[in-house]
């Protein structure tokens, strides 16, 4: 029947198709965006200088939701707490858990570090086709640029998956099957390798960059600059690989570290807070700041702990908290808010408080105690006015002091006390708010990862 | 092959026989047409039996028709009224004819094609037609609405309980899973939008977890913006009937917009006569038919619960001060509603008219709530001569919808996301200072948002659908039509939201204030040109009807979103806000459409087959110069007199194949331009793959069944069973995140959904004074993935499966949710199918007692099964404020949630959280009086004495979903957070409450 069909009604529906501007032209753009195929394909000079900058604004992405980089890795170490009555799951999920891996809780922080190593990759992949065509120096410029943010961003998914690892050669076909995962010191390797590169194309860069970076890197905004925060980032990557070895590996590391440390732009005499910045800003197309959301508590310990100054005042570095109306939420109760960010208020990358504090350690396990103790000094009397210490007695002591130094230095600017309480091994200091709560180790590959792969749950073979 | 011999014969005869017939002797039949009580039948089509020629009665029933010098037989046909045929010997020139009442509308004529129609009595597939009094009977906001439990194949289900619209209609269950859900709106042969365009409320209540965002951008994505489709605009007052095509085999010829029905919709228009005037006057009023409850404490159990703070709200005795129903004082609202409507119909010298004015304001339970609407309509026709018909139907429209704060959010804002943390001792009513108290227990205080925020949409709209049909031919035994339909539907949407500095939740967010100004604006331009041929040799043997035609449609709609922060001095203007964010979004389809279709009525009209073929191309598809071909085919037979209470069964059996366009963008993998970091512009990838060489979605239908009608149409049975092989299915499967994008649009998997609907329809009692109609209908359907290239994905809900989250497996049913059941020994979830979303059956029960003047009507909705995801309840559970939260007298210690469920207590069903998630996938059965209504006609004496002239005059007590019997915990288990959705509905998170109506209307014509 249907072909009869066919037979009789398509003569006549050629005909119509013909006689009815069957040919016309239907074709309706994307009013909205221009296409990836552009980018990919032969990108105009101003398209990529575009998507340069562009890599500033990916590795922003997922940095201060309240599921994001700092705040879920706040909730995990134990600095923040967030009671949100529309969710409970910041409670369940993070503190009862088990952290799962589905959703935007366990399975979050992920896709936007991927998501800016994609733009870097696609970057990467067409600047020789860009026209009107860049000059080597441009061209190298972003390059650098790329793979420092890449590296960045490598951090960033190492510092939540951890012992399960993560996938690293993802310049492919996004259709085609997904990257192997690799281990925690393939991820390192493939960081510092990065690191590298980066370094190496910014050193043949010229004296400017080709676009603008954001106002949150004005003091790296030259590739001659821009070189000193990716030592710093290195500093940070060996000073991690030397806490997670031992012996001469260890050692090494933390050579390498004081070596990338006396490159970067670590200023003892300077500002603290000199250093690359995430920035937020109200106008339109910018995004806020999300860190000073009302639901976000800091964590009672966090007055608990705190050193008290020889005037038997507090820690000046308690001004990061302030007191206000308790909330209590399935067993958590927190009355403190932090006063680090408004809406607009930058978060950082790497600043020179946590060099110096990073130098104190590659000092102490570079046997180097006397240097190591001035440093933790430095900090303890510039940022916390409190009384300088002695020399610790043992590795565990400084370890303790330092971790306490860098738990008030660095607190809420992006997971660091959970991420050192696990490399130094000693996740189980942390406060439980129940007795029914868990300290997570690490975050699991999302599902959304592992699906692909066949399985609900995947990790790299250690 | 006979059917192509068949057609050549046609072709050929007709041709050959045209000419010739034009010739031949006339003679004149005048007569007057009358219901069974003698009145006039205004509008009855009344035909010469195996000729062309049609005429219809004019205001008093009378009629001429012009019949060949011999015996003929005379068909007189009338909506609502059961066919007739009478024989006039060549000697009688007047004939009377009295129609019966035709409660089964067997002899409705529906539509098979852009420009045909036929017989319902033929039709080779089950349409649903539902009537202008079917839908007038109980007041409903929104045409959509009107028809819930009416139409068997038709799941109709409200979103939320917020006035004005958000329905969703599902004919024959799930055929996409992102392609849209909405099947298409035809109005006087016009397409029009029924899109739903985001309020921009998630600036507010960061449902997407981004305050900063709107949905606006998104592309078949999840919009938690409780949003109106759009369909709400229209007065169902001048609806003179619908007709809804529910699957492939009839909606086929609408091609690749079809695959998930249509309704065809035709308004009223004026007859020839003195001008007719109606009025009706209807008030009512809304009230809250259902709250959750909450739990009453004692000092030492909310202690325990909100630590030592809250004993101040506690007296020597241990007991509160004071409790306070928050439900009541948010939503207990009770305020006068009405609707007023008036038309004036009439014709004269060729000249028809239709003038209809509506003033219908809707109070909502909740303050600053409620659903207006105006319009004004001109159907105008008018005749140039005996062959040329002109026709313009205009309407205006006006709807304004205030639909609060409701759904999902993330900011502690939305009135039911609030209450299940605020226990029922803390006062939150305003002080006699006129300021409302902070919330100590959550960021807002849902009376203070309910009473100073405000969500406003509100739209003007305009639809204008024009034809002319042009007889190039007419004579005994054919026709050539030639008819040409242009339309446009244009709207502009405006949302305003305002949410000022004062509110607890604005001022403490350190952006005090925030203002949303949408400006949306939808042009539907379309076009369709027809030429319909019918042939019928002399005799009568068969009668053939050829028609082919093109059509064009262009939509073309753009978003533009302002959302302001911080304002100054809270003031409610844009441009008095410090952080300002600008979305511009423009979505614009284009598609051309050419149909050739033949239908064949043969053996006494007993037989009729049907073959018809569409192609389609639109700009949507990743080729937009590639055809796409929609084939269809049917056949019916009426069996004559079987036995002898037996009037006639058919059989019919249909074939028909139709398409799901890509929604626009699925093509494109964008770049988003409208970002900078600290001004510092900046491109970045938008995270959705797109999909180059995207196809529309096939649906290949066969249906078929029999109707029965027995006892000289006193009851009938109808009986349809479908199956739906559904393929190349749109899919927006989850990549992995490493490639650096979160999903990616591809065709690929196959469905197959099938389902039974039957109708039953009897009138048991017919006696003088007497009358009682009834008619039953039952709908089943299920739908399979049958083919799935990719792994196993979810979709809908949260994504999470501790949420209870939709799940597209192999050899599953789509609309199957998977969430958690215990853990295995390593502690990782074990994640189970819990529930399905899609109904086992659904059944309609609609009742017609008449007894002289009075009739008692009542609509019966029961469905049965169908799970929803009740997470309003999972939020009262971690709030501590479920009415059962705790244990159970006897259990002294929380359960695990399998040896408690489904009578867990709201603490084991929280301590099970995460763990277990059964606990909050609740079976959404129920059975719903959706309309009851008694009305009384005023007898001809008492008209008498009315001042005028009242030609008839009712007045009727009437409500609408006046009870609900469900073991549903939640406010109603018809409810969708995430709008409409094919797979994803379901979702109960902080809906607006529902509510029921009671009306008195007084309806008058003149």
């Amino acid at each position: 029947m249907r072909t009869t069909v066919k037979k009789v009604a398509q003569p006549l529906l050629l005909g119509l198709m013909l006689g009815s501007g069957g040919c016309a032209d239907l074709t309706v753009p994307d009013y909205n965006n221009p296409g990836l195929d552009e980018l990919e394909g032969q990108p105009t000079r101003a398209m990529m200088i575009a998507a340069a900058s562009g890599l500033l604004i990916d590795a922003r992405g997922g940095i201060t939701a309240r599921t994001g980089y700092v705040n879920a890795l706040g909730i995990l170490g134990r600095e923040s707490v967030t009671l949100d009555g529309s969710d409970p799951r910041f409670v369940t999920e993070y503190l009862v858990g088990p952290l799962t891996n589905s959703g935007a809780y366990g399975g979050g922080n992920w896709a936007a570090p991927y998501a800016t190593i994609r733009d870097a990759n696609t970057i990467l992949n067409s600047l020789d086709r860009v026209q009107p065509a860049l000059t080597n120096a441009e061209k190298e410029g972003i390059r650098g640029f790329a793979k420092t943010i890449q590296a960045l961003e490598f951090l960033r998914v190492i510092n939540t998956r951890d012992v399960n690892g993560a996938p690293i050669e993802v310049n492919q076909d996004p259709r085609a099957a997904p990257a192997p995962l690799v281990n925690r010191a393939g991820v390192f390797a493939h960081i510092l390798k990065l690191l590298d590169e980066g370094r190496t194309h910014l050193q043949a860069a010229g004296s400017s960059f080709a676009f603008p970076l954001s106002p949150g890197f004005s003091q790296f905004a030259t590739p001659a600059t821009f070189v000193r925060f990716n030592w710093a980032l290195r500093a940070r990557v060996e000073s991690y690989l030397g806490s997670l070895t031992t012996g001469a590996e260890r050692t090494a590391h933390y050579r390498a570290a004081l070596d990338a440390l006396s490159r970067s732009f670590l200023d003892p005499s300077g500002s603290l807070t000199l250093g690359a910045y995430h920035t937020y800003g109200s106008g339109s197309g910018d995004a806020l700041n999300g860190l000073n959301a009302t639901v976000i508590f800091a964590h009672p310990s966090v007055t608990r702990d705190a050193e008290k100054r020889p005037d038997g005042s507090a820690d000046l570095r308690l001004a990061k908290v302030r007191t206000v109306a308790s909330r209590t939420q399935l067993g958590v109760t927190s009355n403190l808010r932090f006063t680090l960010y408004t809406s607009t208020t930058p978060v950082p990358v790497i600043r020179n408080e946590e060099l110096i504090l990073l130098r104190a350690e590659a000092k102490w396990f570079t046997q180097d105690g006397d240097d190591a103790v001035k440093d933790i000094n430095l900090i303890r009397q510039r940022a916390g006015g409190l009384a300088p210490i002695s020399l610790p007695a043992s590795d565990a002591d400084f370890v303790t002091e330092l971790l306490k130094q860098r738990r008030y230095s660095l607190m809420f600017e992006g997971g660091h006390r959970w991420i050192d309480h696990r490399r130094f091994g000693r996740l189980n200091q942390l406060p439980k708010d129940q007795p029914n709560h868990v300290i997570v180790s690490a975050f699991q590959i999302p599902d959304t990862e592992c699906q692909p792969r066949g399985s609900s749950t995947c990790s790299a073979a250690s | 092959m006979t059917k192509l011999l068949l057609y050549a014969l046609v072709l050929g005869v007709s041709l050959l026989a045209g000419p010739q017939s034009l010739e031949g002797q006339q003679r004149q039949i005048t007569g007057t047409v009358t219901s069974a009580e003698g009145t006039p039948v205004a509008g009855a089509a009344v035909s010469i039996v195996g000729q062309n020629r049609t005429t219809q009665t004019d205001q008093q029933g009378q009629f001429t028709v012009s019949a060949p010098a011999a015996e003929v037989r005379l068909r007189v046909n009338r909506l609502g009224y059961a066919m007739r045929e009478v024989v006039v010997p060549l000697a009688q020139a007047t004939v009377n004819v009295r129609l019966e009442a035709d409660a089964l509308s067997l002899d409705a004529i529906v539509v098979t094609g852009q420009a045909t129609s036929v017989a319902r009595r033929n039709l080779a597939h089950a349409v649903a037609s539902v009537s202008a009094r079917d839908v007038e009977r109980t007041p409903s906001q929104t045409v959509d609405k009107a028809l819930q439990g009416k139409v068997p194949g038709a799941l109709i289900s409200t979103n939320s309980g917020a006035p004005g619209g958000g329905v969703q209609v599902d004919l024959r269950g799930v055929s996409s899973i992102n392609g849209t859900a909405d099947p298409l709106w035809v109005i006087d042969g016009v397409i029009v939008s029924n899109v739903s365009i985001p309020s921009g409320q998630n600036a507010v209540t960061a449902a997407t977890g981004l305050l900063n965002t709107t949905s606006v951008g998104v592309v078949g994505g999840s919009v938690q913006d409780n949003t109106v489709n759009r369909v709400a605009d229209l007065n169902p007052s001048d609806i003179e009937s619908i007709e809804i095509l529910k699957g492939a085999s009839a909606a086929a010829i609408y091609g690749s917009k079809a695959s998930n029905g249509v309704i065809i919709i035709t308004t009223k228009r004026g007859r020839e006569g003195a001008p007719q005037i109606r009025f009706s006057q209807k008030l009512g009023v809304y009230q809250l038919s259902n709250t959750l409850g909450a739990r009453n404490f004692t000092r030492d159990e909310a202690v325990g619960a909100f630590g030592e703070e809250v004993a101040a709200y506690f007296g020597p005795n241990g007991q509160p001060l004071q409790t306070f129903d928050h439900e009541k004082l948010l939503a207990g609202r009770e305020d006068l509603s009405g609707e007023t409507a008036l038309s004036i119909s009439g014709g004269t010298g060729g000249t028809r008219y239709f003038l209809s004015g509506l003033l219908q304001r809707d109070a909502g339970i909740i303050e600053n709530t409620g659903f207006d609407k105006q319009s004004v309509r001109l159907n105008l026709e008018q005749r140039l001569g005996s062959a040329v018909e002109v026709r313009l139907n205009n309407n205006l429209l006006h709807t304004r919808a205030q639909r609060g704060l409701t759904n999902n959010d993330n900011a502690g804002v939305s009135y039911y996301m609030v209450l299940p943390f605020t226990p029922n001792f803390v006062d939150l009513r305003r002080g006699a200072d006129g300021l409302f108290p902070d919330n100590p227990f959550e960021r807002s205080n849902p009376l203070q948002t309910a009473a100073l925020g405000k969500n406003e949409e509100d739209v003007w709209r305009f639809i204008s659908a024009g034809d002319v049909k042009v007889d190039l031919l007419q004579n005994d035994r054919q026709s050539l039509r030639f008819s040409l339909v242009g339309g446009a539907d244009y709207f502009a949407q405006n949302n305003n939201l305002f949410y000022p500095s004062n509110l607890q939740f604005e001022r403490d967010d350190g952006q005090p204030g925030t203002v949303v100004r949408g400006t949306s604006n939808n042009l539907n331009l379309n076009g369709n040109a027809n030429l319909v041929h019918t042939f019928s040799p002399a005799g009568g043997a068969f009668t053939a009807t050829s028609s082919v035609g093109v059509q064009y449609e262009d939509r073309d709609l753009n978003i533009k979103n302002v959302i302001g922060r911080n304002l100054i001095a809270g003031e409610e203007g844009i441009d008095a806000a410090t952080t300002v964010n600008l979305f511009d979004v423009r979505q614009r389809v284009r598609d051309l459409g050419v149909y050739a279709q033949e239908e064949l009525l043969l053996l006494d009209n007993r037989l009729l087959l049907t073959a018809g073929i569409r192609a389609d191309r639109t700009s949507a598809n990743g080729d937009d110069a590639k055809f796409y071909l929609y084939p269809k085919t049917s056949i019916s037979y009426r069996l004559p007199e079987l036995a002898s209470f037996v009037d006639e069964l058919k059989l019919r059996l249909a074939y028909g194949e139709t398409g799901n366009q890509p929604l626009f963008g699925q093509k494109f993998t964008q770049l988003l331009a409208n970002l900078n970091i600290g001004g510092v512009p900046g491109l970045v990838s938008g995270g959705v793959l797109g999909a180059p060489d995207i196809r529309p979605e096939r649906q290949r239908e066969i249906e078929g069944g029999f109707d029965l009608a027995l006892f000289n149409g006193r009851a009938n049975l109808e009986f349809t069973a479908y199956d739906q092989r559904i393929s190349d299915l749109i899919l927006q499967r989850t990549i992995a995140p490493s490639t650096g994008f979160g999903s990616e649009f591809f065709n690929g998997a196959g469905m197959n959904t099938r389902g039974v609907e039957v109708a039953v329809g009897a009138t048991p009692i017919q006696l003088d004074r007497l009358t009682w109609t009834s008619r039953t209908t039952f709908y089943k359907t299920e739908s399979e993935i049958t083919e799935l290239p990719v792994p196993t994905f979810r979709v809908g809900s949260f994504g999470a499966a501790s949420l209870g989250v939709f799940q597209i497996e192999k050899g599953k049913s789509p609309t199957q949710i998977v969430g958690y059941n215990g853990r295995d020994a390593n502690g990782i979830a074990i994640e189970e199918a819990l529930g399905d979303a899609t109904p086992d059956f659904t059944m309609g029960f609609t009742n017609e007692l008449t007894f002289g003047p009075l009739t008692l009507y009542s609509l019966l909705d029961w469905r049965k099964g169908g799970d929803v995801v009740n997470l309003t309840r999972f939020l009262h559970d971690a709030g501590q404020l479920s009415p059962d939260y705790l244990l159970p007298s006897g259990v002294t210690a929380p359960r695990r949630v399998p040896e408690c469920h489904p009578r867990c207590s709201g603490m084991e069903r929280v301590l099970g959280f995460n763990t277990y998630t059964q606990q909050y996938i609740e079976d959404g059965s129920f059975v719903k009086l959706r309309e009851l209504s008694l009305a009384y006609r005023l007898p001809e004496a008492a008209l008498r004495r009315i001042p005028g002239r009242v030609r008839d005059a009712r007045i009727s007590l009437s409500g609408r979903n006046l009870h609900t019997w469900t073991d549903y915990t939640g406010l109603d288990p018809e409810v969708s957070n995430f709008g409409n959705q094919q797979i994803g509905r379901s979702v109960d998170v902080a809906p607006f409450p529902p509510s029921r109506s009671f009306w008195l209307s007084i309806d008058l014509g003149f």
